[in-house]
């Protein structure tokens, strides 16, 4: 009978040691997933951070490559041909090469209320590539939109203001555009 | 007999308690270790990761520290990467069509290996960065110049990590490097016993030798030439002379074939652009020979440079001579 008492206190130990083992488990499973979740996050938005400094830092270079620029001894000035050309179909086979979600040109002046894609009449902004990315985040910068003309015999250079915008993927609903 | 149940009870209370306590100090220890071993592969493995986030974080890093670096509309730029400590760079190029440079960074180890594994590359479409394939040092010296064929078509980014020494090189190269301030580039006497030797026209104890064999439309002979490295050989124009001293061989003709691709785009872009400018009255010439002009750059290879050069040189005299010009 004594045996039984002391067996049966014995089992119950086990079991208090199982269940105290289980719940280390456990606490440490929480603690991991909590330090993942953390380490998860902070390389998000690292990865975000090192985004929005490749898009701020691309604007300048973005407008300075020979496909869009105006003339390449001149800063922020871009070529209206060369935006009418890249948003048609010579922009394919670009995909990769833009460090940018979405870039968009947009005419400043007049003002506008309805967005317009250009070539067409009243047009106000070239679309001259788009990835296709939802949540972005848009930095912009002004530069001058030009084209060499030819009016009364004689040539020139006509600029209006404009506005480079460029893109970056972000997570979840956080976008919101930053000039 | 009260006695005796005692006594009974004793032994075998004694007996469960040696064994509790047996069992307990096994379970203990088994658990206490697992959880050790676990903890402390746990924190190895989250090291491994965050190196390996760390290093990737660099490499991405220097694609976006070299973009204010780049040559943009000046002559050229000169700026300095510096790490905290001896850093590894691998420079993978990747030609056909746009092409890459992955870049990938490796941090040096005080555990095991000498260096961490490389981070996740960073894929740089944009830039053309010259270098060898494998940078070591923890200050890196960027050198950007653009690259006219005949129009600007990129800037192209010289990486380097070593000590260069020019001998014999021409005024034009010597005001460059002088007025760039370009730190780890002495021209002329040199002080840096252990720097590479760049010798212009050929010499003794040379490194590398750089031929100029420019003839018609130059400023200089070595406005193109070649340079030879050991058994390595390449062909160049214009500042494609720095890529050829500065990079390895695989890295310098993958990325002078992505570089003709970009010109062959360009000449396209300018094609269409030559129709724009006719409509309002800007009538250019140039349509048949830029459609021309990108056919023949679309696949060529460092080796086709010299000739494409003169196509080029004809090409931008015939622009300049339009009353609107294309570039």
């Amino acid at each position: 009978m004594w045996s039984v008492v002391v067996e049966k206190r014995g089992q119950m130990k086990i079991m208090q040691m199982a269940f105290m083992i289980i719940g280390v488990f456990f606490f440490f499973v929480l603690v991991g997933l909590f330090f993942l979740n953390f380490m998860i996050g902070d390389v998000q938005s690292g990865a975000y951070e090192l985004q929005k400094r490749q898009a701020i830092s691309s604007l300048e270079m973005i407008a300075g490559m020979n496909e869009l620029s105006f003339d390449s001894r001149e800063s922020m000035m871009l070529d209206e041909d060369k935006l009418m050309v890249m948003s048609g179909g010579l922009g394919d086979g670009y995909e990769d090469f833009w460090p940018v979600a979405s870039l968009r040109v947009y005419k400043v002046y007049p003002t506008f209320s309805e967005e317009k894609k250009c070539p067409g009449i009243d047009c106000n902004y070239y679309d001259i590539y788009d990835s296709g990315q939802v949540d972005v985040v848009t930095y912009s910068s002004f530069v001058s939109i030009c084209k060499r003309v030819k009016e009364f015999g004689h040539i020139y250079d006509k600029c209006e203001i404009g506005k480079i915008v460029a893109g970056v993927k972000i997570r979840g609903s956080e976008a919101v555009n930053e000039d | 007999m009260k006695r005796g149940r005692l006594k009974i009870f004793t032994f075998f209370s004694q007996a469960q308690k040696r064994g509790q306590f047996n069992f307990v100090w096994i379970f203990a220890i088994l658990a206490g270790g697992a959880i050790l071993v676990l903890a402390i592969y746990g924190a190895m493995q989250t090291g491994d990761v965050m190196k390996l986030e760390s290093n990737t974080e660099a490499g991405k890093s220097i694609s976006i520290l070299t973009d204010p670096l780049q040559a943009g509309f000046a002559e050229g730029s000169f700026g300095t990467i510096s790490f905290r400590d001896n850093t590894r760079i691998n420079n993978f190029c990747y030609d056909g069509g746009v092409g890459k440079n992955d870049i990938s960074v490796s941090t040096r180890s005080n555990i095991g290996t000498e260096w961490n594994s490389p981070g996740e590359p960073s894929s740089i479409y944009n830039k053309y960065i010259f270098s060898e394939d494998r940078l070591e040092g923890s200050d890196y010296y960027v050198f950007s110049k653009s690259f006219d064929f005949p129009y600007k078509v990129a800037d192209l980014i010289f990486l380097m990590s070593e000590s260069y020494c020019f001998l014999n090189a021409p005024n034009e190269v010597e005001d460059e490097i002088v007025g760039l301030g370009i730190k780890n580039i002495e021209v002329g006497e040199c002080e840096d016993i252990g720097a590479e030797r760049v010798c212009f026209g050929g010499g003794s104890d040379c490194d590398v030798i750089v031929y100029g064999s420019c003839s018609s439309n130059c400023e200089s002979i070595y406005d193109s030439g070649k340079v030879v490295k050991g058994s390595e050989e390449m062909s160049y124009v214009g500042s494609l002379m720095y890529g050829a001293i500065f990079s390895s061989e695989d890295i310098y003709n993958c990325n002078v074939e992505r570089l003709m691709f970009r010109t062959s785009k360009v000449a396209k872009v300018f094609s269409e652009k030559v129709d724009l400018m006719g409509a309002r009255g800007c009538d250019s010439n140039l349509k048949g020979d830029l459609v021309s002009w990108s056919g023949m750059t679309g696949n060529s290879s460092s080796d086709g440079l010299a000739s494409l050069r003169s196509a080029g040189n004809s090409l931008d005299r015939k622009n300049s001579r339009e009353i609107c010009g294309v570039w």
